[in-house]
């Protein structure tokens, strides 16, 4: 064993034994560590949005750079959303907080706009090319086989989510097959969710055994 | 009877050790159970590996450090591909809490492989927008990015000359752990501009990407610490990198973790049933 | 006049973006470049917004002493000291921000308040993970072939174990999921539909005004 000499690797460990311990009891230890995360938190995003966004995108080419490096139409052009941005604020004013409603309008309005060719290739064009024209499905028996399955399976789940009329008949058989395809999408997803909390676990272990201890490598 | 009553109400600390203990043995002393690579992460591995010297990958980093055991030996496994095989990194973020561990593996592993900042690696940081950032770059990177991480206008950087937009991008490698992530590069970088995308997911979401595998709209996956192993151990047995593999050494703990979630959940169920039987 | 300007540039803003998709002259892209460079610096006002209403939450728990209120003076200390390190000596590499807060308190804490999700749901698979039904004896199947087939203790136990995990996530997995990405994507078109038309309405907030 070879403890860390380092007092940053120490206070590392530290915090994180202080998250751990929750799982013993809540504790002024474990809720003074989830408010430090809290703050630290913020704190990033503050100096990250600062320098990264806020700065090199309005602040520096609308007040710092000279107009022979922007030009006064594009400051201008600037002045725009930073109104918008400003307008933000206005939540925190009673009298003025119908304000916000101007970037939101903006930024929703955008959002859907892009959004709606894009769903439409991405999500279901595709995926319904996928569903009924896949290539090669006719190389080998076990292929075709499976994309029959997939697609009585991609059916059925979907007539399993239709509400519009009573599930009987055709549309009960067809629903409760849809059943089957989903439980065993769930289980699917529930066996992956075990490997992803064990592997941030594993991580966790790694860190305390290998840079604070030293017990592995 | 009692056993089984007792069973069911046995008190959740005594799981938490005993689980605690069965992950931490094998990082102590490991199975040897070795590691096999699926056919979703050798998809990825051989869309990059098919790559001529010279290509530029673009790696999104979106995740942040509470999904790095998964997703940060992904990333370093790409990254060290790429450098042996002479192609440039171009990297990126959605996530703002991200930006630490890019910045993490640019200073790291370039000097693996004697690549140099500005001419065979980039980082350009954070912005946010999420969709107007890919909607950005699909047209210009510099109207995005006018400067990388470390504030180098991209002018300045030689790499740079060459990729202007993301048409010039043979390839995205999207490192996601939920939203914003590859789904947005899916949305917006391949429909509007036709760009590759290949992924990189935490295992809680690697079950939704099966779709846009089938329909081909995702060259390759890789899913949780396990895909991060398979990558590690395709690319040192290429002999593109000798380097510690943590994935790979986390997965006997995996194999082990997951047997006795298996257990528990037997035993919780024969438990249940048992006591219900005389119960009734 | 206060619902309807911002219901117009709604409207007007959605369309303009469905439209130039499929526009790809020099004019519309001109306009589309224009408007994703507004909305990445209105999208980072909105960051701010958010930190402001967490600091000002925390605030208010101070001023009236509330319950824990001792706890707000911490995250609100970490605030301040983070974002001027972060401010004053930047956010490049090598800087306190990166190579102290960063790496030794924003990571450990970060990761481990997720590492013991794996406590919980190993108790939560003890106590509560039934299988009732046939629906849910079915799901606990499919969880342990890819709980088992997709780790290498899979293949020590049966070599075709993965193959059989990765059929499972291939065909019946990508099925379900498929139909349920279908039922998302018509969701978020009809809700964007909703949004720029003015039927939906909730993001104005309430109120006479």
């Amino acid at each position: 064993m070879h403890l860390s000499n380092s007092i940053l690797t120490w206070i590392a460990a530290i915090l994180t034994i202080g998250i751990f311990s929750f799982l013993w009891k809540d504790n002024p230890f474990y809720k003074f560590c989830e408010h430090l995360f809290v703050g630290v938190s913020v704190g990033y995003s503050i100096s990250l949005t600062w320098y990264n966004a806020v700065y090199p995108d309005l602040f520096n080419p609308l007040f710092l750079q000279p107009f022979s490096a922007v030009s006064l139409g594009r400051k201008l052009l600037l002045v725009i959303p930073l109104i918008l941005g400003l307008c933000y604020f206005c939540r925190f004013i009673p009298k003025v907080s119908w304000l916000i409603r101007f970037p939101m309008a903006f930024v929703l309005g955008w959002a859907s706009g892009v959004a709606i060719p894009a769903y439409f290739q991405t999500n279901i064009l595709k995926q319904m090319q996928g569903t009924f024209l896949t290539p090669g499905i006719f190389s080998r028996w076990d292929v075709l086989l499976w994309a029959i399955i997939s697609f009585i399976g991609v059916i059925c789940s979907v007539f399993y989510f239709f509400f519009s009329k009573e599930h009987k008949g055709a549309l009960k058989v067809a629903s409760e097959t849809g059943i089957v395809f989903l439980m065993v999408g769930f289980g699917a997803s529930f066996g992956y969710t075990v490997m992803a909390r064990m592997s941030l676990l594993i991580g966790r272990f790694q860190f305390i055994l290998g840079d604070w201890l030293g017990v592995i490598k | 009877m009692k056993f089984f009553q007792y069973l069911l109400k046995i008190d959740r600390r005594i799981i938490y050790i005993v689980m605690g203990i069965l992950v931490m043995l094998p990082l102590i002393k490991p199975l040897g159970l070795g590691v096999t690579s699926g056919p979703r992460a050798t998809a990825l591995f051989d869309a990059i590996d098919a790559l001529p010297a010279g290509k530029t990958i673009l790696i999104s980093v979106d995740f942040d450090p509470s999904s790095m055991p998964e997703l940060y030996p992904m990333l370093a496994g790409v990254m060290r591909h790429a450098f042996a095989k002479d192609l440039k990194v171009l990297l990126c973020g959605l996530w703002v809490t991200g930006v630490g561990l890019a910045d993490k593996a640019v200073t790291e592993i370039p000097p693996e492989y004697g690549k140099k900042y500005g001419e065979d690696v980039v980082y350009l940081g954070w912005k946010a927008g999420v969709d107007a950032v890919i909607l950005g770059m699909g047209e210009n990177i510099k109207n995005v990015f006018p400067a990388d991480y470390q504030g180098h206008p991209l002018d300045s950087l030689p790499m740079m000359r060459e990729v202007q937009r993301l048409r010039d991008i043979p390839i995205a490698f999207a490192i996601s752990a939920g939203t914003p992530g590859y789904q947005d590069w899916l949305l917006f970088a391949q429909s509007r501009y036709g760009m590759k995308v290949g992924a990189g997911l935490t295992a809680v979401s690697a079950a939704d990407a099966y779709p846009y595998l089938q329909s081909g709209q995702l060259t390759g996956l890789l899913a949780g610490m396990k895909g991060g192993a398979e990558y590690e151990v395709m690319v040192q047995k290429k002999g593109y990198s000798r380097a510690y593999m943590p994935a790979v050494a986390a997965m006997d703990s995996q194999s082990l973790a997951h047997v006795v979630i298996m257990i528990l959940v037997i035993v919780g169920n024969i438990a249940y049933f048992a006591t219900r039987k005389r119960g009734a | 006049m206060k619902r309807s300007i911002p219901l117009a540039i709604c409207l007007v803003m959605g369309v303009a973006m469905m439209i130039q998709f499929f526009i790809p002259h020099p004019i519309s892209v001109g306009f589309y470049d224009l408007t994703t460079k507004w909305i990445r610096i209105v999208g980072a006002f909105a960051l701010v917004l958010g930190t402001g209403s967490l600091i000002l939450y925390h605030v208010d728990k101070l001023q009236r002493r509330r319950q824990g209120w001792y706890y707000s003076i911490v995250t609100l200390v970490a605030a301040a000291a983070t974002a001027v390190i972060g401010l004053g000596w930047g956010v490049k590499t090598g800087s306190p921000l990166q190579d102290v807060i960063f790496s030794n308190l924003l990571v450990p804490l970060n990761a481990s308040m997720f590492a013991i999700l794996a406590f919980y749901m190993a108790s939560a698979a003890y106590r509560a993970f039934r299988a009732r039904t046939r629906e849910a004896a079915l799901l606990l199947v499919a969880a342990f072939i890819v709980m088992l087939g997709m780790v290498p203790v899979g293949r020590a136990i049966w070599g075709k174990l993965p193959e059989l995990a990765e059929w499972v996530l291939s065909v019946p997995n990508m099925a379900a999921k498929r139909a349920i990405l279908f039922g998302i994507a018509l969701g978020a078109i009809a809700t964007s539909l909703k949004v720029i038309l003015g039927i939906e309405r909730g993001w104005l907030g309430g109120g006479k005004q």
